[in-house]
């Protein structure tokens, strides 16, 4: 059995309904993307899994058994907004917050250090969170929702405001808890990290999941329109062959729009007949297509 | 319950250790430091405020002003014959004509060598002329209060020596009849059951009502907009988001709360030591101790539902107050929404205050049952009145059923209102919501 299951959870705010029967499960060691615009209900969704706010109906299922203040304990959670209090130094809130989560005062400290070593930030250990940045605080809040171990995290818009360096930081820390067998359900704008991290994913649009499932498949289920192209020498009237709706040079070559994937067999031999080849792919749609492509449409 | 004791001490150790606590404590002790040693202080610069205060008056033998000398030197000879005089008259020398007088008194009291001068006018039926004291302050009550009574003295003493009594028969007659005052009850008060109540016991007992009231508002004040600000900072922060998935919502709040109730205590049992510790300064030991002051005096049942009274209201006042917290979203709203409850406790707490001498009062008899003043005034009632038993079980037991109502409805709005951003909900709005949250 998954750790988590949510079944056809709704949400209403009186006339509005925030999440409109979303089902998902997240298994042990997995980690799922919750993807949708701004509003769509991701923290909605979120909350409910979190108990913050009870579901108008469906049902959430934590190891099989419903929610229940023990469940507490085992979880994890990173808001959007940070959530930290920021005149209060470091150490104290975070092995405060650990030991509501039922840590003793000194496995809390201990794994405070460990994780602010691991963050390469020791010297925080006695600041206050209103002297740190923004992207630091961020880290710090990540660290509130791991210290004390949890089977289940919650991690809302987790990568925002960091670095380059920093989102690779935290990016493999959650996939190490990921490969400890944490369950873990995200939710993020930035498709790449959506690719790099989940296995599968739910897109939201307006309070309904109008995507979901693995993303191989999903990637299956849309057809390869997209093909680059990288040659020696330029190649002309790729325009003429048939099947190509649209076709882009850049400084690396060409990036053509086709009908569908049996056209790319002309296009290659159209372009060997001209030129050198260096490079030649079919592309398989990014999630950031699908995205819009599927958020998009419905917007119309 | 453990969690409920990390609250706690989270909440103590950062109020504890927080700058603003430590100088608002600080601050208020080096007051209550000073206020102590006042009495202390003046006598150390004022020998001259204790000094009688100098009257001018014209001394003369012109018709005209006669009648005035001779009144001016009675009144004269009458505050040298006291012991400690309050009021010295001073005689200045007639300048022919009152508006050199005048001038002269005037330049006198300028120079600061008189308060004021006595300027009298044609002859009444009281047997004295007119009396006007004439000086740059308003309202000297008490000083015209003396002259008034001396005069009245003087004129007994004139009548009665006439009449032919004796000095002795004088004396009798001056001597003050004084008449002890005890407060008995009636009925099985609930009080000191049946003893009565002497004078020093029943001031012992306004002491300690007032300073019971006092405390209570203190803390109330202090420690509510403690709560409040508190979680609504914790609200604007999204703290509270994690700490709604870390604890019970309920445990929460009473960690707060009790949290806030030990920081008080600390501050409190800080101004009550360092008023101790002034107090037996040995300057001023002697100062007090003549007031009377004897704890044993105190009446044990008093101090009991007193303190019973205490933590009631504090704990009704620190809940109110947790759910307005709750449901404000930014600290600057606060203020506004927290000013109903802070004027309910000024309501109790002024009734209480203004009534120590009608403690037997509709109004006070009315509150004494209302539940957000009945902590204030009934304190003011066990004290100097004498309610039956069962009016006093009543007030309390009302108390009761109020606080855990409100603490049922303050959980639930607390539950609610943690998570409900922007601006602040209706009634409406709050209601439909808090039905989906058990407590």
């Amino acid at each position: 059995m998954n750790p988590l299951i949510v079944e056809k959870v709704v949400k209403q705010y009186g006339d509005k309904t925030a999440v409109n029967g979303i089902s998902l499960e997240v298994g042990k060691g997995e980690i799922y993307g919750l993807l949708g615009a701004n509003g769509a209900g991701k923290t909605t969704t979120m909350r409910m899994v979190l108990g913050l706010i009870y579901p108008d109906g469906g049902s959430i299922l934590y190891n099989g058994k419903p929610y229940s203040t023990e469940l507490l304990h085992t979880m994890g959670y990173l808001p959007e907004e940070r959530g930290l209090y920021p005149k209060i130094k470091v150490s104290d809130q975070l092995i405060y917050l650990a030991q509501l989560r039922g840590m003793s005062k000194k496995d809390a400290d201990k794994s405070l250090k460990y994780w602010l070593e691991r963050f390469e930030v020791p010297e925080y250990y006695n600041k206050k969170v209103e002297e740190l940045s923004k992207g630091n605080q961020q880290k710090i809040g990540f660290i509130a929702s791991v210290i004390h171990s949890p089977q289940i995290i919650i991690l809302d818009e987790a990568f925002s405001g960091l670095d380059p360096v920093n989102v690779e930081l935290l990016k493999s820390t959650v996939k190490e808890l990921r490969d400890n067998g944490t369950s873990i359900l995200f939710s993020t704008h930035r498709m790449e990290h959506v690719e790099e991290l989940c296995r599968n994913i739910t897109i939201l649009h307006r309070s309904n999941a109008v995507l979901q499932g693995n993303i191989k498949e999903l990637k299956k289920q849309f057809p390869r329109e997209k093909v680059i192209i990288s040659t020696e020498q330029e190649v002309s009237g790729l325009e003429q062959i048939s099947g190509v709706t649209k076709v882009i040079r850049h400084e690396y070559g060409y990036e053509l729009s086709i009908e569908n994937e049996s056209v790319g067999g002309d296009i290659l031999r159209h372009a060997m007949n001209q030129s050198e080849i260096t490079r030649f792919e079919i592309k398989e749609p990014t999630l950031n297509e699908i995205f819009i492509k599927t958020v998009g449409d419905r917007n119309e | 319950m453990n969690s409920f004791w990390t609250v706690v001490g989270f909440t103590v150790n950062n109020k504890v250790k927080g700058k603003p606590f430590i100088i608002s404590t600080i601050v208020l002790a080096l007051l209550i430091s000073i206020g102590i040693n006042l009495p202390y202080i003046i006598t150390q610069f004022g020998s001259s405020e204790n000094a009688a205060k100098s009257i001018g008056f014209i001394q003369s033998t012109s018709e005209e002003l006669t009648l005035g000398t001779s009144t001016a030197q009675q009144l004269k000879a009458y505050f040298e014959g006291q012991e400690s005089p309050a009021i010295k008259l001073v005689a200045y020398e007639d300048k022919g004509s009152a508006a050199e007088n005048d001038k002269q008194l005037k330049q006198a009291i300028n120079d600061g060598a008189i308060s004021g001068y006595l300027d009298f006018g044609a002859m009444t039926e009281s047997g004295f002329p007119e009396v006007t004291y004439k000086s740059e302050k308003l309202m000297e009550y008490s000083l015209t209060n003396s002259l008034q009574n001396a005069l009245t003295l003087i004129r007994q003493g004139t009548i009665l020596q006439n009449a032919g009594l004796t000095q002795e028969q004088m004396t009798m007659l001056n001597t003050p009849i004084s008449i002890q005052s005890m407060q008995i009850s009636a009925t099985e008060g609930a009080g000191s059951i049946g003893e009565g109540k002497s004078i020093d016991e029943q001031g012992m007992n306004m002491g300690l009502v007032y300073f019971l009231i006092i405390l209570l508002f203190m803390s109330v004040m202090i420690s509510g907009q403690m709560i409040a600000s508190e979680i609504t900072a914790e609200k604007s922060s999204r703290v509270m988001e994690i700490l709604i998935t870390s604890v019970a919502p309920l445990k929460q709040m009473f960690g707060k709360i009790f949290g806030m109730f030990i920081v008080v205590i600390i501050q409190v049992a800080t101004y009550v030591l360092v008023a101790i510790v002034n107090m037996n300064l040995p300057h001023n030991v002697e100062t007090f101790a003549s007031f009377n002051i004897n704890l044993s005096d105190v009446d044990t049942m008093l101090l009991v539902y007193s303190l019973i009274y205490f933590l009631t209201g504090f704990f009704l006042f620190a809940t109110m107050f947790a759910a307005v917290g709750s449901i404000v979203s930014r600290t600057e709203e606060l203020g506004q929404a927290v000013m109903p409850i802070t004027i309910i406790s000024l309501g109790g707490f002024y009734i209480s205050i203004f009534s120590i001498s009608t403690p037997d009062s509709m109004l006070v008899k009315i509150t004494s049952f209302i539940p957000l003043f009945s902590p204030f005034v009934m304190p003011l009632r066990l004290g100097l009145a004498d309610p039956p038993v069962w009016e006093v079980l009543a007030s309390i037991g009302i108390l009761l059923v109020t606080i855990y109502f409100a603490v049922w409805v303050s959980a639930k709005i607390y539950r609610t209102g943690v998570l409900m951003y922007g601006k602040r909900p209706s009634w409406k709005e709050l209601r439909k919501a808090m039905k989906a949250y058990k407590v």
